[in-house]
């Protein structure tokens, strides 16, 4: 709770030192106040909170680790656009300012107990972003990107909306536990109930990208500038599909026979929809956005256990999948892919061989080659979806292959001796963004062995 | 663990250093790493099993657990064998001076020595998987140029393969709630299951071999590949399928064993032929070669899916023999064609006049290659084809055959690049590593062929471990 007062008044404050316009000492507040929220966080229980007692918010362990894991990617984030938003000096706090709304909201959305402040969550999450999306106010890409989110997810958040009405009105509760309560002693209106979480689970899946409701993914990807596509491929997701499987897997668990068809659908469509659509791609943000369609298809895997068990896989998942889209994107903006072709990454790799190294365990993780932490995250789901889903597994691994294709003709291209490129001259935060994204996509032994 | 760090630490070293210094760091490295497999080697009694580490479970069924019996010390000696007589084939080349190539090689060496010491099923699968990275680059960076369409097949076939294992490994790992080997070997599964296991394993293990219908990836690979690279694929990848088909597939899924049998036993035997037919009407020396090497799996492949200790001794003669032969003769097919600027063998004749010393040595290991008296490669394919016969009379007539048919490529290939007019001016003749590559691989064929029956000796008691399962299970039947 504290962690979120704190992110909350540093945006704000954020929002005030931007106008001094000195970048350097925004990004030092802004990072100040991530740095506290991220140890508030951790020693979250350890000690009574003086400044606020709600019982909406709640974090257990596993919630925490998730709230810490989307609080050190905005931290990646924030450092790997510095150099982004000094150049659009203007700017510079609102991008500050709206990136940590974002996160709280994010917060929110990870420790709800109830379904008013998930709602609240879900908007703080998302307005800001509409915002931001289309920040590079000149650019026709941006503003159509803009548009389109904010009109699809208003549509989402209505249809949402909706659905928790239904569910309120058939259980009469906000309450998670005591929703479940209901559910369990079956005295609850079943066709507002059925109606309600569909509502509910077609609006998540718009939110995590999954298919049917992916389409807006890869053009507000590609719209939206890269540090903002970063953010909205990492925290905006984790805490979606946290949410997503606080919902289905805690409070509606006993319904599960009811919704588990229209998830397996989604699943599967994703896995396929987006390796293939990514296959015919040229465009950098483009592809990523379809490959991260079918990475939600891998996240949502989790759900299908049906126990918490599946919470760690999920988490270790999320950090191979986080780290290496944080570490792509940030190449491409160290090369200034202004254009965002996939043409322009060739040979920079061998040119510059730390980027070249990055490239390599970013891709190689994502495709889950061993032993990198993309390949433990889904082991680990597939894992654990393995006893009841065998053909699902089958499906996700014959999937996955066409994902290391996919991947592994960017290796190979950023990887050509042949080149014209001159060797990159990246800035020293870039170089330390990626370090620390590589720390997380090897370091995957390390959360193994414990 | 020593074993598996000092060629991770020589590989970083080499990358950080500057290239001029890749030659003495590759030399140190792998000279190390073959004696400390000396003194694995001395301190070891063939009937015990060494454990490198051990570690209770982890997240997942993980455990951290590394050992060898006598088998796996017989590839953890052939790998760190193999490596010093690649890095010296190739120390007057360009490639030796390269610090990616030097470091890549013995990254290369880490995944193959970790894999053969693995006593978990996810390690073995990480290493498995591991060991595709550096061949892969190795083969992009250092291969033909426009290689690309070759190198994805390659990647995607093994690709596929690995991850039927991972399914097969993950069923197995459900029901034993552990990988460890142990746990994974106790697991009692019903033939039909079992069936469905092995043939996870199988796709894998079949396409990296190569088995008859998933080979078509290998021709073109070794053709496009560095020398090197070819080398490592032959002479130690391909051995990975065989080290997990004996020490993973058929001890865990033992039950399935009787159905599983005639299919692959039955592409072993097209593989032999198939092979060797097509080698004796290749003209392109590397492709020869490549199916040659076919012809030579599919014998081993069909020889260890008899699931006895008398065959899987000839398998590992047999393994340990390919190994050698085919480090000679990419060596002896890239000399040709770095130097006479063509593979292809029309083209190619009098080699013999021109290069006295080369043309004697590729004498020795073609020889070699056909398995002739007192080479290694005579008791392993001896051993082999004995217990096909006893096996099944016509998969031992057979896979006879491929003595025949190999005589005939091996000695065509010789006779039309060595013999006949000239039709090349010039032949520079073996440089004095070259030369030290044949005389310590002939040593070696020689060596083991005179000495084979201490190796059989030795890895008997691990065999039989192994093959344990299965007589336990008949005992059950009857």
């Amino acid at each position: 709770m504290d962690a979120l007062i704190v992110i909350f008044l540093t945006g704000l404050i954020g929002l005030f030192v931007g106008m001094l316009k000195k970048p350097m000492l925004n990004l030092l507040v802004t990072m100040i106040g991530l740095v506290l929220a991220f140890f508030l966080q951790l020693n979250n229980g350890l000690y009574t909170s003086p400044l606020a007692k709600y019982q909406v918010l709640e974090f257990n362990i596993s919630q925490l680790y998730f709230s810490l894991l989307a609080i050190a990617f905005c931290m990646l984030i924030v450092l790997a656009g510095y150099q982004y938003f000094k150049r659009d000096a203007i700017h510079t706090g609102d991008y500050y300012g709206l990136l940590l709304f974002s996160l709280c909201g994010a917060i929110c959305l990870i420790g709800f107990t109830d379904l008013f402040m998930f709602f609240l969550g879900l908007e703080i999450l998302s307005i800001p972003i509409y915002v931001m999306v289309g920040i590079k106010k000149q650019d026709v890409l941006s503003a159509e990107a803009s548009i389109k989110y904010f009109f699809t997810g208003a549509f989402a958040t209505a249809i949402l909306l909706f659905g928790i009405a239904l569910l309120y009105g058939a259980t009469g509760s906000f309450n998670l536990v005591e929703i479940r309560g209901i559910i369990q002693s079956g005295e609850y209106q079943p066709t507002f109930l059925f109606i309600g979480i569909l509502f509910i689970l077609g609006a998540f899946l718009f939110k995590v990208g999954a298919v049917p409701f992916h389409f807006w993914g890869p053009d507000v990807y590609q719209g939206a500038p890269e540090i903002v596509t970063a953010f909205m491929a990492t925290v905006v997701k984790l805490a979606a599909l946290l949410a997503f499987f606080k919902l289905f897997n805690g409070t509606f668990q006993d319904l599960a026979y009811f919704w588990i068809g229209a998830l397996y659908f989604a699943i599967i469509l994703s896995l396929f929809v987006g390796y293939l659509g990514a296959l015919k791609q040229t465009k950098f943000k483009r592809l990523l956005a379809y490959s991260s369609i079918s990475n939600t298809g891998y996240a949502l895997f989790a759900l299908l256990s049906l126990s918490n068990s599946a919470i760690g896989s999920l988490w270790i998942f999320l950090v191979g999948y986080g780290c290496a889209t944080i570490a792509l994107l940030t190449i491409s903006m160290a090369i200034h892919n202004e254009n965002d072709e996939i043409s322009s990454f060739k040979g920079i790799g061998y040119k510059n061989p730390f980027i070249g190294f990055i490239m390599i365990i970013s891709l190689l993780s994502l495709a889950g080659i061993p032993p990198l932490t993309g390949f433990f995250g889904k082991f680990a789901l597939l894992m654990n979806a393995y006893p009841q889903h065998l053909y699902l597994v089958i499906l996700a691994l014959i999937s996955s292959a066409i994902g290391a294709f996919l991947y592994l003709r960017l290796i190979v291209l950023s990887l050509s001796k042949d080149t014209d490129t001159e060797s990159v001259a990246m800035s020293s935060w870039h170089y330390i963004v990626l370090g620390i994204c590589a720390v997380g996509i090897l370091g995957a032994w390390l959360v193994v062995a414990i | 663990m020593e074993l598996l760090i000092i060629p991770l630490v020589f590989g970083l070293i080499s990358l950080i250093l500057p290239s001029s210094w890749s030659k003495l760091i590759g030399g140190v490295g792998a000279i190390a790493s073959l004696a400390l497999a000396c003194v694995h080697l001395n301190g070891f009694d063939p009937l015990t099993q060494t454990i490198l580490a051990s570690s209770n479970k982890m997240a997942f069924g993980l455990t951290f657990n590394f050992g060898y019996d006598a088998f796996g010390l017989v590839m953890v000696m052939l790998t760190n064998a193999i490596i010093p007589i690649i890095l010296l084939s190739n120390w007057n080349r360009e490639l030796a001076n390269n610090k990616l190539f030097t470091a890549l090689v013995f990254f290369m060496q880490l995944g193959l020595l970790g894999l053969f010491t693995a006593q978990d099923g996810m390690l073995f699968y990480i290493f498995w998987e591991f060991t595709l990275i550096p061949i892969f680059l190795l083969l992009y960076w250092f291969g033909a140029k426009e290689n690309n369409k070759v190198l994805f097949k390659f990647f995607i076939y093994t690709l596929i393969g690995s991850l039927a294992m991972l399914l097969a490994l993950i069923a197995l790992g459900s029901s034993a709630n552990s990988f460890a080997y142990a746990d994974l070997k106790n697991v009692q599964l019903t033939q039909e299951v079992a069936c469905w296991i092995m043939s996870g394993f199988l796709l894998a293990f079949a396409i990296k071999i190569p088995l008859f219908p998933f080979h078509t990836w290998q021709p073109a690979t070794y053709t496009s590949s560095p020398m090197a690279g070819t080398m490592l694929l032959s002479a130690l990848m391909l051995k990975m399928a065989l080290f997990g088909m004996i020490k993973w597939m058929l001890p865990l899924t033992s039950e399935g064993i009787e159905i599983m049998k005639w299919p692959v036993i039955i592409l072993g035997t097209i593989g032999i032929i198939y092979g060797a037919i097509i080698a004796i009407k290749q003209n392109d020396i590397k492709t020869l070669f490549a199916f040659a090497s076919i012809s030579h799996l599919g014998l081993i492949a069909a020889g260890i899916m008899l699931f006895n200790t008398a065959a899987w001794s000839g398998a590992v003669i047999q393994i340990i023999n390919h190994s050698l032969i085919s480090i000679g003769l990419f060596l002896a097919a890239d000399i040709l064609e770095k130097r006479s600027g063509t593979r292809n063998l029309s083209e190619l004749g009098g080699i013999a006049k021109l290069a006295p010393r080369f043309g004697f040595w590729f004498a020795v290991t073609v020889f070699a290659a056909l398995s002739i008296p007192f080479s290694a490669g005579f008791i392993g394919e001896f051993i082999l084809i004995k217990e096909l016969f006893n096996f099944h009379l016509i998969v031992g007539i057979l896979a006879a055959t491929s003595l025949i048919l190999g005589a005939v490529y091996m000695l065509r290939s010789y006779q039309l690049s060595m013999f006949g007019a000239p039709k090349i001016s010039s032949f520079e003749d073996l440089s004095w590593n070259e030369i030290a590559v044949f005389i310590i691989l002939s040593l070696l064929i020689l060596g083991i062929g005179l000495c084979s029956s201490q190796i059989i000796e030795y890895t008997e008691p691990a065999f039989r471990v192994l093959t344990e399962n299965l007589t336990s299970n008949q005992q059950i039947i009857e």
